[in-house]
This record gives structure tokens, sequence and C-alpha cells, in this order.
């Protein structure tokens, strides 16, 4: 199967030639009518009468018919193609909306804001959302699909480079669309599968410091779930594997132990609007709550 | 220097101020006054946007300040600015094209106006009551709930827009009476100036789509203030319901928007080319034929909803029909100057651009009812480009047209031809740079309504040229404001009929008497005037 991106880019090379031709020949057509016929040029001569011509009617309603015609047949191929003209998905994914961040679920293991898919592989995302509606768009990847509360979407992907794309949501869904932004990691099978084997395996409890703070009057684990743990909140991302992410804040801010520090200390700062509250904590808490997060790989 | 010239001459001895008018000249001027208002307030909102979004990650304002300038500007500029000129000129000219005293209801007239101004006051009453409506012009469901939008500015968006579309409801039946009843002796209805006939079916166009506005706006009430759920999934209803409803509304006031711009060039570009319309048959029916197909295309808006593929080539097909009868009229335009002895003129100009525009604006159009193509670019900046190339491209700059066309007659002074060539070249400039980039940035990843975006993104550059881009719209903008305040004062004195033209406005005084015409005219063809400068050369319809 060709990925959906290059499907729509033949198309729309096709409709941009076509559309280029169209508005080459009309706008020459009014520049020549200026030119030809402006009064300074044209003294002498009277002005034509004539008023219609229904032959010349009839011709120029008839050709852009055509055109969008044979435009339109060539719309149904591509729609058929781009949703994967029957070729089974090898693999489907979870791909979850929330008021700004993504929710990726393989089967039980879940992650956030960052999606990664197998290269060379048709894929099918199904959307939903858990709020508002948002719109799932990676541009290199091709079409977007909305997703919306109470109903599943699918859209087919297929990622034919490896490396990572970019792309964000394109559904206004509130104050922080802006930075609701999507990392797609296309990486070969072997590496694929055991990224995922390494996001499978749940947490060990470390017992240190920030582990406390992060159970601290059960204020963190309201929101956030870190597998292998008591921590069990859905309304935030899933943290089991947040150092292994390559942002915070869906995109706001790299991810290191520094700028984890400096988000936890105030999200809001960063991201105005977020969700993610901000929670007073001492500089050694925020030290010791930075440092247990960085060891989340 | 004589005196300052008055807009609307009242009867001796009667005092009828501004609130109390119900002649359709003042309440046309009245609603032009309203809609250049608005357009200053609607585009330095844009300026804002503009200035925030010329450098990535850049603070000027916080997002939810953007948010609300971006609704408000739409908002603004659609209801607020572009349909009460629209209106205003339909108000003050279609009496006088059809040789009529005034419109049929003057009192619902002034009804109209002063619920469309309300309307406009309420929806702006908001940010003194805490804050605007911030989730976009069409404040898709669910976000648009009291669950997720619990401040008041949803409400006011609901309650402005409600009043303003009843006045606009209103002011269409009397603008479609008028037409249909009060034209002079022969003046048949296939002889009306095409502007007249625009007026008409976009009134028809306002009856069909503004009542399901409506009825969506009274439906979100009640959600929102009665709990209700139409759009609510968490409690049964649809949110796909609201943009259905919405966007039954939206797409025809595209065409309510295009449709009145383009009966103006339709009057301006045969005057400055001295030759009657080519095809004017055929600009009428097809504009009848774009009325009933715009019931049927509302769903293009929604290709990524995923309604399914079905769903999705029915309204491919017929956008793509629809495109027929919007583009041809091009061609007619085109061919009615060729052969002509075009007078270049600053209405002229505009007009010109209008076609010039409108012709990328109409393509991208096209490219957007291709569903895999709109599932790429849709919502994205493209869009935004598309947009502004048919609304401002297109009609303002037809509304230009004709405000240079017709100043004359509403003021009797000319508009100052030397600022309307600055006006048009700056405005020409302006527009492209700030839009044409647009297209680019949405196709290589840019949504629209963020307040930024990510310096990695690399779409700085292209930004940057787009609010310089604004900056010289803005300067063409107050270039025009500068002509319009000096032409009124001092401006060349006009006389009844500066342009030669060809309809009856022009055969009254300019600013016409309280009554229009000393004595109802009686015409024999399309082009009154002409007919009666030009008696050997008579047209024969
Ligand atoms: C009220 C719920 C809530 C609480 C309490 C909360 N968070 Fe969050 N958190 C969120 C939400 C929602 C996000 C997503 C923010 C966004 O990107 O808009 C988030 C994001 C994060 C992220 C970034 C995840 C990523 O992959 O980008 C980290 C790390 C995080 N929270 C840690 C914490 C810690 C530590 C605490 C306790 C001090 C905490 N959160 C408390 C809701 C919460
Ligand atoms: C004066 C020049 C103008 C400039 C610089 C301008 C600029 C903008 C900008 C920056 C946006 C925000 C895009 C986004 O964030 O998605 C926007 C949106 C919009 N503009 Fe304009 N605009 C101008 C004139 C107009 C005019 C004349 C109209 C209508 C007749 C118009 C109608 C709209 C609409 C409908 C939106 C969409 C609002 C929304 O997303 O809810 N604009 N404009
Ligand atoms: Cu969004
Ligand atoms: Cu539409």
């Amino acid at each position: 199967m060709r990925p959906p991106a290059d499907a729509i880019g033949t198309l729309a090379l096709i409709v941009g030639v076509i559309a280029s031709l169209i508005f080459i020949g009309v706008e020459a057509a009014l520049v020549y009518a200026i030119w030809r016929y402006r009064a300074s040029r044209n003294l002498a001569g009277q002005p034509a009468t004539f008023e219609r011509n229904r032959r010349l009617e009839i011709a120029w309603t008839a050709a852009p018919a055509l055109i969008l015609a044979a435009v339109f047949v060539l719309t149904l191929g591509t729609m058929a193609e781009i949703n994967g003209a029957g070729v089974a998905p090898a693999m489907r994914i979870a791909a979850t909306g929330h008021q700004w961040w993504w929710e990726f679920g393989y089967g039980g293991t879940k992650t956030a804001n960052e999606l990664h898919v197998p290269v060379n592989t048709p894929i099918d995302l199904d959307l939903t959302s858990v709020d508002v509606i948002h719109s799932f768009w990676v541009p290199e990847l091709g079409p977007k699909m909305d997703m919306l509360p109470g109903t599943t979407n699918h859209l087919r992907v297929l990622a034919r480079r490896a490396g990572s794309y970019e792309g964000q949501c394109a559904e206004f869904c509130g104050v922080e669309h802006a930075w609701m932004r999507i990392r797609v990691v296309a990486q070969s099978q072997a590496e694929f599968d055991s990224w995922l084997a390494a996001q499978a395996v749940p947490a060990v409890t470390q017992g240190g410091d920030g582990e406390r703070v992060f159970f601290l009057s059960n204020i963190c684990v309201n929101c956030h779930t870190v597998r292998g743990t008591a921590a069990a909140g859905t309304a935030g991302p899933d943290l089991t594997h947040v150092a292994s992410r390559a942002t915070i804040g869906a995109g706001v801010l790299p991810n290191d132990v520094a700028r984890m520090r400096a988000w936890l200390a105030d999200p809001q700062r960063y991201k105005p609007g977020s969700l993610m509250p901000r929670v007073p904590l001492s500089d050694a808490d925020l030290d010791a709550l930075a440092a247990y997060l960085g060891a989340l790989k | 220097m004589t005196a300052i010239p008055l807009w609307v001459r009242r009867p001796a001895g009667e005092r009828v101020g501004w609130l109390r008018t119900v002649d359709h000249k003042a309440i046309g001027v009245l609603y032009i006054g309203m809609g250049v208002a608005f357009f200053a307030v609607g585009g330095l909102e844009a300026l804002l946007l503009r200035a925030q979004l010329a450098t990535p990650e850049a603070g000027l304002v916080d997002p939810e300040t953007f948010n609300q300038a971006f609704t408000v500007h739409g908002v603004t500029m659609i209801l607020l600015a572009v349909v009460p000129l629209l209106v205003g000129f339909a108000n003050y000219m279609v009496p006088l094209m059809i040789g009529a005293p005034d419109v049929a209801f003057p009192r619902l007239n002034a009804l109209s106006f002063w619920l469309s101004l309300v309307g406009g006051v309420v929806l702006y009453f908001s940010f003194l009551a805490g804050g605007a409506p911030d989730t976009g012009w069409f404040s898709y469901a669910p976000l648009s709930e009291r669950a997720f939008a619990p401040g008041t500015g949803v409400d006011y968006y609901i309650l402005g827009l409600a009043v303003n579309g009843a006045g606009t409801i209103i002011g269409a039946i009397n603008l479609s009476v008028t037409i249909l009843l009060m034209r002079c002796p022969g003046m048949a209805i296939s002889r009306v100036p095409l502007f007249v006939w625009m007026t008409l079916v976009t009134s028809v166009l306002i009856l069909g789509a503004y009542p399901a506005l409506t009825a969506a706006l009274v439906m979100l009430l009640v959600d929102r203030q009665l709990s209700g759920h139409f759009f609510d999934p968490a409690g049964g209803g649809q949110a796909v319901l609201w943009q259905h409803l919405f966007w039954f509304f939206g797409h025809p006031e595209v065409y309510i928007m295009v449709l009145p711009a383009m009966g103006m060039i339709s009057e301006v570009i045969p005057v400055f080319s001295r030759k009657p319309i080519f095809g004017y048959g055929f600009v009428a029916g097809s504009s009848v034929a774009i009325a009933f197909l715009s019931f049927g295309v509302w769903a293009h808006h929604m290709f990524a909803v995923g309604l399914g593929d079905t769903e999705n080539a029915i309204f491919s097909a017929t956008s793509m029909l629809i495109a027929i009868p919007t583009g041809v009229k091009i061609f007619n335009w085109i061919a009615t100057m060729i052969g002509g002895r075009l007078r270049m003129t600053t209405a002229m100009l505009f007009a010109v651009g209008f076609i010039a525009m409108f012709v990328i604006g109409g393509l991208s159009g096209v490219s957007l009812a291709v569903v895999p193509i709109d599932l790429a670019v849709t919502d994205s900046y493209y869009v935004v480009a598309h947009l502004h190339y048919v609304l401002f491209g297109g009609t303002m700059l037809g509304i230009f047209a004709g405000a240079y066309y017709w100043f004359p007659k509403m003021t009797g002074r000319l508009l100052s031809e030397r600022l309307g060539r600055w006006h048009f070249w700056l405005t020409f400039a302006g527009f492209n740079l700030t839009f044409l980039p647009q297209h680019w940035l949405g196709a290589v990843g840019m949504p629209r309504r963020v307040f930024t975006y990510a310096a990695s993104t690399g779409w700085g550059p292209l930004n940057l040229i787009s609010t310089i881009g604004a900056a010289i719209l803005a300067i063409a903008m107050v270039v025009f404001f500068v002509n319009l305040v000096r032409s009124l004062r001092s401006g060349e004195i006009a006389g009844d009929d500066p342009w030669d033209a060809f309809t009856l406005e022009w055969s009254t005084t300019s600013p016409p008497p309280p009554e229009n015409f000393a004595t109802i005219p009686a015409v024999t063809g399309r082009r009154p005037l002409w007919d009666r400068k030009h008696p050997e050369a008579r047209d024969k319809s």
C-alpha cells in the first residue's frame, strides 16, 4: 500500500497544475482586457455592444464541468486509497484526545504524546476524545481526522521513513490548543518491539524521597498513573515511562531533569491554562521529585 | 468651499434625527456606519493576532486573550462588518435603482437596523461582563458547552448573534418584498439591475439560512442554561448536530456575503467599460443556481469529522457543482470588458481586483472540495488564506468598488481618485503579502487558531511576512478613512451622474431628495438612463 500522504500528494499535484493553468489563463485574459481596451488606447473606437453569445456561454460552462468531473473521479479513487484500499492493518493503536495532551494505548500499555509505530507498516488509529473535539494531524503522514467524544473514528497511517514526525492538534480545543503537539517515532519492527516491551514493564517501587513526595497527600497520584505502584489517576498522562519521552507537556519543553523540575515547580508558567495545577513544593522536594520522574525510563 | 452636504435631506420644518429616522437612505447610511466602525474594530483585533504571530513563541498576549480576539474578529468581520455594509448599500440603493420612493416597510427597516446593532453591542458587552467568547466563530460543541466554557462569553455570543440575526432576517423580508412589489412601471423582474437581483437572491438565502443558526443558538442556550443535552454526548446528545446546524447556516452565509459584492461589480464593470453586462440572464440565473446549491454543500466543512466516504463523496460532488455557476461569472465580467472602452477609475480598479483575487479564493475552494486534499489542509492556515481570499479579496474589494462608485450619489461629492489609487495599491500589496504565504504555512502543518508555534517548526519567516503585510493593509485602511473624511468635507462636487452611468439612481440628485424621485420614473430596458441619454441606441431588452 502507498502511504496516504503520497496518494494525496499526487492528487494535490494534479489539482495544483490544473488550478495553476486556470489561474494563469484567467489572469492573463483580465490583464489583456485591461491593456487592450483601456480608454486611452481605444480613443477613437466606439465600445462594442454585444451582450451575449449563447454558444460561448455554454462552452465556458461545460469546460469547467468536464474538468471538475475528472477531478471528482480522481477524488473518489484517492479517497478509497487513503482509507487502506482493502489492505488490513497490521495493528491498531488507540489514540485519545485530552485537553491538551494525547493518550496512546497499545492494548493495556498506555503512553502519552509520543506515538511509536513500526516503519512501513499499515496501522489503523482508533481515535476518540474524553472531552471536546480534537483532531489528529501529522502533516507528513497525510490526512487528519477528528477525535469526537462518544464516537470512534479511524485513520490509516503508514510511515515510510524511519525517524520522527511532528504534528499537532488541528481542531480548536480550548486555551492550550497551540501546545497540543504530537511526536510520531517510526522505527524498525525490532526496535519498535523492544520499545513496546519496555513500555509494558511496570515501574518498580524505589522507596526514595521523590517517590514519597509523589505519593504525598495524594496529589500527583490523583491524576497520574505509575503502573506497578498505587498511583492510578487518569486525569493526566501515564507517567510509568515518562523519562523515555522526548518532551514534557505535549511539546512545550524538552525532557530532561532540569526542565522536569521547572515544569513541576510551575506548569502554568509554561502552559498557562493547562489542567495540571501548580503544586506548592519545597526546593528539596522538587529536586527529589524531578529525580524520581527522571528515573522512570 | 460649500457647506458639508447633508446625506439625507429632510422635508422643510420636520426634524427627524438619526435615531428616529425611517428613511431607507438614512438607515442605509446607519448600516454602513455600523459596518465601517466594526470593520475598524475587527481590523484592530486582526492586527493584534498578527502581531502575536509575527515571531515564534511570542508572549505579547496570553493564550486566553488571543482566543477571544480571533473569535470576536471572525464574528465581527462577518456579522457586524460585512453583512451590515452589504445590507446598508442595498438599503440605500435598491429603492433608487428600482425607481421606488422607499422600501416596503420603512419602520420595520429601522427595527432591522437597530436589532443588528444591538446584537453587536451585546456581543461586545461580553468584554465588560467577564470575558468575550473564546470558542471560535463557529463555536463547536462540546467546547462551547458550560462544562468547557463556564464563563458568560458564549452566552453573549448566543444572545448577540440571535438578536443580530433577527434584524438581518427582518431586513431580508423587507428587501425582498420591496424588490418584488415596488419596481417602477416598465421594470420587469428581468430588467432589474444585477445588484438588485443579487440582493433578492441573498434575501432568500438569509431567510433559509439564518433560522437554522437561530435554532442552533437556542438549543445551545438550553444546554448551557437549562442543563439540556442537545450537543452533549455525555448526556446522550450529539456534538456533530451543532456542526450540521451551524454549517447549514454557515455555508449559505458565505454566499450571502459574496453575491451582493458580485452585484456591485456587475454594476461597476459595465459602466466603466461603456458596455452592457455580458450575459445578464446567465449571471442572474447562475446566482439562483448558487442559491439552491448552497443549501446542499454544508458538510464540506466537516470532511474530517468522519461522516463516512459516501457522505463525503456526495458533498464533494455538490461543492464542485456549485463552483461552476460561481466560477463562470468571472468569464462574464471579463467578456463585458472585452471590446469596451475601459475607464480605470478607483471603483473599476477595485472591481478588477475582486476578479483577480476571487479567482485565487475560488480555486483554493475547489481544492478543498477534493476530500483527500481537504483532509490534509482543513483547519490549517490554508483555510485561513482561502477564506480571506474570498471574504477580503472578494467581498471587501467589491464593497470598496461599490463605495467609490456610489459615494458621490450618497454625499454629492467624489472620493479622491489620487488617494483612491494609493488605497487600492496598498490594499492589493498588503493583502497578498498577508494571505498568500498562509497557503504554504497551512500546507506544511500550521493549524489555524494557534496563539503561537514552536520555533523548531520553521514557520517564523512566513509569519513575519504575513504580519508585515497586515501592517501595510492597516495603512491602506487609514488612507481610505482619510479619503472618506476629506472628500466628505471638501471633495469635488459630483453632480447627479458623474460616471455617465446606466441605472436609475443616477437620474436623481446627489444626494437624492427624501422622496427619491420628483416623479416615479418609467423604464423600457435594463439601462434606463442609457436609454434616456441615447434614444437612438436604446437597449432592446
Ligand atoms: C489535577 C490533576 C493533576 C495533578 C494533581 C497533577 N497533574 Fe501532572 N499533569 C496533569 C495533566 C492534565 C497533565 C498534562 C498537561 C498538559 O500537557 O497539558 C500533566 C502532566 C504532567 C507531566 C508531563 C507528562 C508528559 O508526558 O508530558 C508530569 C511529569 C506530571 N504531570 C507530573 C505531576 C506531578 C509530579 C504531580 C504532583 C506534584 C502532578 N503531575 C500533579 C494533571 C495533574
Ligand atoms: C484586515 C485584514 C485582516 C487580517 C490581517 C485578518 C487576520 C486574521 C487572523 C490572524 C485570523 C486568525 C486565524 C487563526 O488564528 O485561525 C483571522 C481569522 C478570521 N478572519 Fe480575518 N483578517 C482580516 C480581515 C478579515 C475580513 C475582512 C474577514 C471577513 C469578511 C475576516 C474573517 C475572518 C474569519 C471568519 C476568521 C476565522 C475566525 C475563527 O477562526 O473563528 N477577516 N483573520
Ligand atoms: Cu486542539
Ligand atoms: Cu462552505
